[in-house]
């Protein structure tokens, strides 16, 4: 049974007392210890630069040409801290308990607990370091209440916090380049891990600009890649974002943890053609004075405007009337889905509802409304080509935002390979089943800032840890597989482009592994998506050469290796037959059409072991225990 | 001293240097303009005004302060402009103005060959006026005014100054307001619209000379 | 609905050490809803068909805020449309039978890598160079115990809106990056945390940027007119009045 290595002792103190009893490294041996930091978002940069002030000598690796374009820069709402500088009844102890909850009771307390500590360091961290966040007319900070939480505890700069908090440890990444501590590679992708004597002590990069394999060797190794939002093809994520070093550490036995979390945003701009290459997120506050509807009956063409009210399904103030249309993103996600399969959806495609803003305009005035969402319109109207104050609503529809799945790791964010630390996004650890607005930008800085930089030390402390240098047989072995692999998917040469791939892929994942999931239409994606691989190996083109800028040869690896977690996502989704958080299963709701958990069979966490292609992964249980918060169905009737 | 050195040669410290030399050369034509008007309205007085300044042992240090302001400038831009050139060798092949809030105009384009211009115009000018025909105009006082008025006859001559001076404008209006703000002057549009406006009633005030002396014939 | 074709003039330029020029690739059945990258990718994915190699260029977020994409659209950095990257260029802004030139940031500190993606690892060296606040992570105050008054917080977030995509330096005729360390030190210069190493920045950050080969501010404003993020060039005015200051500083103190 896989454990997550939690100190003894009281919830509150738990992180206290870890923190004293792990052991630490002595100023001048730090220099000795090399570290890897595999992406430079908000985890990535933020604990490169944090060990590299501690005296490690960090390398950090970007895909991007620089540290500043991950993508947490498109990070717009906020971030989360129990501050309670509102009075209004925040805690630590709120936080964690609104985290756990929202979360659908499928994480774990001790690291939520400790995540909600921490929480009020990094605003301290990030205001310290000049992040321009919004004020009061007193210089105090600002905040506001984000995703339907009670209290008003997300610090914010404008729109766009996850900018100003990533340009905040890109500075201070930068200034650890500039004092040589933290070496940075932009332009590499890592395709491999590397382990001697079980233990990860290095990567295998791929110089996107000359397309030169190397290898690079150390003590440890800090995965900090993001999500797989993309294997879905239509996401709010950013074009480069991917699964492949996260799988690839999958396929040296790193366990994959619960991969069909997957939060699906219910306020993006809709699909507009077949071209489109990725979906755009408007915040959720948008919610707050918009009215979600469909036409009563399937294929009424009118334009919004004409279409009177008593013709009108306000389907989510029907359903859920004391949350209206402030329900969870996944319940509001659903029934947009819903609605549109019933034919009622709107727009050209037909999948799209409506976000209608003529009573709160009536009711505030075009001008207040104008303030509060402004730039949503514009970049609305930027994209659409429609006027949200002419039209008075805009078309939404869902859309993949947010993986709460990721590499399994310890509380000490290590996965169960020794030295292969995971962080942010990319590891699965804080935000269970479904994660809470402005909670991600916590989580990413929270591991970067405040945890990895105790936990990495404590694992060098006590690791023993022979030199070892690229010539290892281990690096031999797996630059010669990724060579491999890159050659291999040159010559197949066949007749259908790797964006076609992707496209069909993301409409299997969409369809029946999207919002909705039951048994049969995930055996069929099961089988759809395994023959969607074999055509991909046989019929797949890519050009260019290897040693060479070749992004159509980065999409490709990058599809490759969705088809194969893909296979384990849909595996994990059929293994969970129950619904909770974003993870929707319909044999397992209510009466009432509601997610329904079944906490006696599903409260584990799901650790998967790659056991090669084709052969059934390994499900190791870690099993959930809720020590201080009681567990409960949730309800937003 | 290296800490001067250093601020003088970075590109910054060089558009300084540009800028209050060339404001400094254009105060300098403020009161130039002011008693060469007095030309039209009254000559006697603009004889004395100019011995009195030609008769003054200070003239000369005031002399070498204008061409050390030329020469700051001249230099200055031809650093800034070399630079900006050296900072793209493959130019574009399809290249417009963005427009919308860029201020960009033919006159800031063409900074370097309007400025060029000078570098001919002002020896001529010295040339004609301050090394012109000496003319007495009794009690040791140089009639300047006679010089001046007998100088723009020539339709060349009042042509050129027309030109010169349609030079001028055009210079200074990029100029004034880049000045400003390459000292760091804030509210840029206000400055600007003003330097402008400046820039064309200078350069007007300097035509209006010649050609009023050439279409009156100097008997006005 | 109504489809356009347009002719497509892309710079192509195989390496940084090899000449390029543009060629001449006919995209039709474009769609009005499509981005300007979107008509890239069905472009290179004809291309790919063909078995020629793909136009490079740089995109990630495709949501106007990472400023990876950019390139010269018609004459003008990221495009037609004023405050707009690239990716967040659409179709319905451009006629049937338009021709369209497109090629990358000239600059030669930021060198083309390949096609339209550029190298602009210059920016990144600037911001090493001191586009920063000196802390370490741990030694915070409460965030609060900083009092800035929400102007001066509100001015340094427009300074801070910057996505680094290079589109001012790409549309001066200097190739200046005076609107890019502008911003950095306006935002910095305005708050509290920004102070004790004010003069030290501006110095060090505007050494690297000559260093890198920018040249000077034309004062023209090309770089606010096509700036995605619309920043002002009252941030280069700062960038001067700082640097004259720090520099003046720096001489009577030797």
């Amino acid at each position: 049974m896989l454990e997550g290595k939690f100190p003894e002792g009281p919830l509150e103190s738990k992180w206290e007392r870890h923190k004293f009893d792990m052991s630490l490294v002595a100023p001048a041996n730090r220099r000795k210890h090399s570290v890897i930091v595999v992406g430079t978002g908000l985890a990535g940069a933020s604990a490169a630069s944090t060990l590299g002030e501690l005296g490690y000598n960090v390398k950090a690796f970007t895909i991007l040409d620089s540290p500043r374009r991950s993508h947490s820069i498109a990070a717009q709402g906020g971030i989360n801290a129990a501050k309670n500088y509102k009075n209004d009844g925040d805690s630590v102890y709120r936080l964690f308990y609104d985290t756990i909850k929202g979360g659908d009771y499928r994480s774990r307390e001790a690291n939520v607990h400790r995540l909600a500590e921490v929480s009020v360091d990094i605003i301290d961290q990030c205001a310290a370091q000049g992040v321009p966040f919004a004020r009061e007319y007193g210089g105090t900070l600002s905040n506001r209440s984000f995703g339907g939480a009670q209290v008003s505890r997300t610090f914010y700069a404008r729109g766009q916090t996850g900018q100003q908090l990533l340009l905040g440890a890109y500075g201070s990444l930068m200034r650890q380049v500039d004092r040589g501590q933290v070496e940075l590679l932009t332009r590499r992708e890592m395709l491999d891990l590397v382990l001697v004597d079980g233990a990860a002590r290095g990567i295998i990069t791929r110089d996107l600009v000359t397309g030169a394999i190397e290898r690079h060797a150390a003590d440890t190794v800090l995965l900090c890649t993001g999500g797989y939002g993309n294997i879905y093809f239509l996401s709010t994520n950013a074009g480069n974002s991917n699964v492949t070093a996260a799988w690839r550490c999958a396929r040296r036995g790193a366990y994959m943890a619960n991969p069909c979390y997957v939060q699906i945003h219910p306020t993006c701009i809709p699909q507009s053609d077949e071209f489109q290459s990725k979906l755009t997120l408007m915040s959720e506050s948008l919610r707050n004075d918009g009215r979600v509807w469909v036409p009563k009956t399937a294929g009424d063409e009118r334009s919004p405007q004409q279409i009177p009210e008593d013709e009108r399904d306000y389907f989510l103030e029907r359903k859920y009337p004391s949350f209206g249309n402030l329900v969870p993103r996944d319940v509001a996600s659903r029934n947009a889905k819903s609605v549109c399969d019933e034919g009622r959806g709107v727009g050209s495609t037909g999948r799209a509802v409506y976000l209608d803003f003529s009573d709160a305009i009536d009711r505030l005035g075009a001008n207040v409304i104008a303030e509060r969402y402004g730039n949503l319109f514009q970049m609305y109207e930027r994209i659409s080509g429609d006027d949200v104050y002419v039209e008075k609503a805009m078309r939404i529809y869902p859309a993949v935002h947010y993986v709460m799945g990721g590499l399994w790791v310890d509380y000490n964010l290590m996965s169960n390979i020794p030295g292969l630390h995971v962080l942010g996004e990319a590891n699965f650890s804080d935000h269970g089943a479904n994660r809470l607005g402005a909670s991600a930008l916590m989580q990413g800085l929270a591991d970067g800032y405040f945890i990895a930089p105790y936990t990495v030390p404590h694992y060098l402390a006590n690791a023993k840890l022979e030199p070892v240098g690229t010539d290892h047989p281990a690096f031999e072995e797996a630059e010669k597989s990724v060579r491999e692999r890159v050659d291999a998917l040159l010559a197949v040469d066949g007749s259908k482009t790797v964006l076609e791939f992707h496209r069909d892929l993301g409409k299997i994942m969409w369809n029946k592994v999207g919002m909705s999931r039951n048994e049969q239409g995930l055996k069929e994606a099961l089988s759809e998506l395994r023959a969607l691989r074999d055509e991909f190996w046989r019929d797949v083109k890519v050009a260019g050469e290897a040693a060479d800028l070749n992004k159509n040869l980065e999409h490709a690896l990058r599809v490759a290796d969705y088809f194969e977690f893909g296979e384990l996502l849909i595996r994990d989704a059929l293994d969970r037959a129950e619904s909770c958080g974003g993870h929707f299963r319909e044999e397992s709701q209510t009466e009432e059409g509601e997610a329904k958990r079944k906490d006696d069979i599903y409260a584990y966490v799901a650790a998967w072991e790659y056991k090669g292609t084709d052969q059934e992964p390994e499900l190791h249980k870690e099993p959930l225990t809720f020590d201080f918060v009681e567990v409960k169905q949730r309800s937003y009737k | 001293m290296s800490a001067v050195v250093g601020f003088l040669a970075s590109s910054i410290g060089r558009k300084v240097t540009m800028a209050l030399s060339g404001l400094l050369m254009f105060l300098f034509l403020v009161t130039h303009l002011a008693a060469n008007l007095l030309v039209l309205v009254d000559p006697e007085a603009y004889n004395e005004y100019s011995h009195a300044l030609i008769s003054n042992p200070l003239i000369y240090i005031a002399e070498a302060g204008l061409l050390a302001l030329f020469v700051a400038h001249l230099i200055s831009g031809i650093a800034v402009w070399r630079k900006g050139q050296t900072a793209r060798s493959i130019s574009y092949r399809d290249n417009r103005w963005a427009g919308g809030a860029s201020h960009k105009s033919l006159a800031s384009a063409t900074m370097i060959v309007t400025g060029t211009f000078f570098i001919i115009f002002v020896p001529l000018h010295i040339l004609w006026f301050k090394f012109g025909t000496y003319y007495d105009a009794g009690n040791g006082v140089r009639d300047l005014h006679r010089l001046v008025v007998e100088e723009f006859q020539d339709p060349l001559l009042v042509a050129f100054y027309v030109v010169g001076m349609a030079v001028l404008g055009f210079h200074l209006w990029h100029g004034i307001g880049s000045a400003f703000e390459s000292l760091g002057v804030a509210h840029r549009p206000k400055v600007r619209q003003a330097g402008r406006m400046i820039a064309v009633v200078l350069a007007g005030g300097f035509m209006i000379i010649p050609l009023v002396i050439f279409f009156t014939g100097g008997g006005f | 609905m109504e489809t356009m074709t347009l002719k497509l003039r892309v710079w192509r330029q195989p390496s940084t050490a090899t000449d390029g020029e543009l060629v001449e690739y006919t995209a039709s059945n474009v769609s009005p809803d499509m981005s300007f990258l979107e008509l890239l990718d069905v472009v290179n994915d004809g291309l790919i068909k063909k078995g020629e190699d793909p136009v490079a260029f740089d995109s990630d977020c495709r949501e106007g805020i990472c400023g990876s994409c950019g390139m010269v659209i018609s004459g003008v950095a990221h495009g037609p449309k004023s405050a707009t990257t690239a990716c967040q260029l659409f179709m319905r802004h451009f006629n049937d039978g338009d021709t369209v030139t497109v090629e990358p940031w000239r600059a030669n500190a930021f060198p083309v890598v390949k096609d339209l993606v550029v190298d602009r690892s210059a920016f990144d060296r600037i911001q090493a160079a001191g586009g920063y606040v000196s802390v370490d992570a741990g030694g915070a105050v409460d965030a609060n115990e900083m009092l800035i008054p929400k102007g001066d917080a509100d001015a340094a977030m427009d300074a801070a809106a910057c996505i680094g995509c290079g589109a001012c330096v790409a549309s001066c005729k200097n190739a200046s990056a005076s609107l890019f360390v502008g911003a950095k030190v306006t935002q910095l210069s305005l708050m509290p945390q920004g102070q004790p190493e004010r003069d030290r920045r501006v110095l060090s950050m505007v050494e690297q940027m000559e260093a890198e080969g920018f040249g000077p501010c034309s004062n023209e404003g090309e770089c606010e007119a096509v700036c995605p993020k619309e920043i002002s060039v009252s941030h280069i005015q700062t960038l001067h009045r700082e640097y004259i200051r720090a520099s003046l500083r720096r001489i009577t103190s030797t």
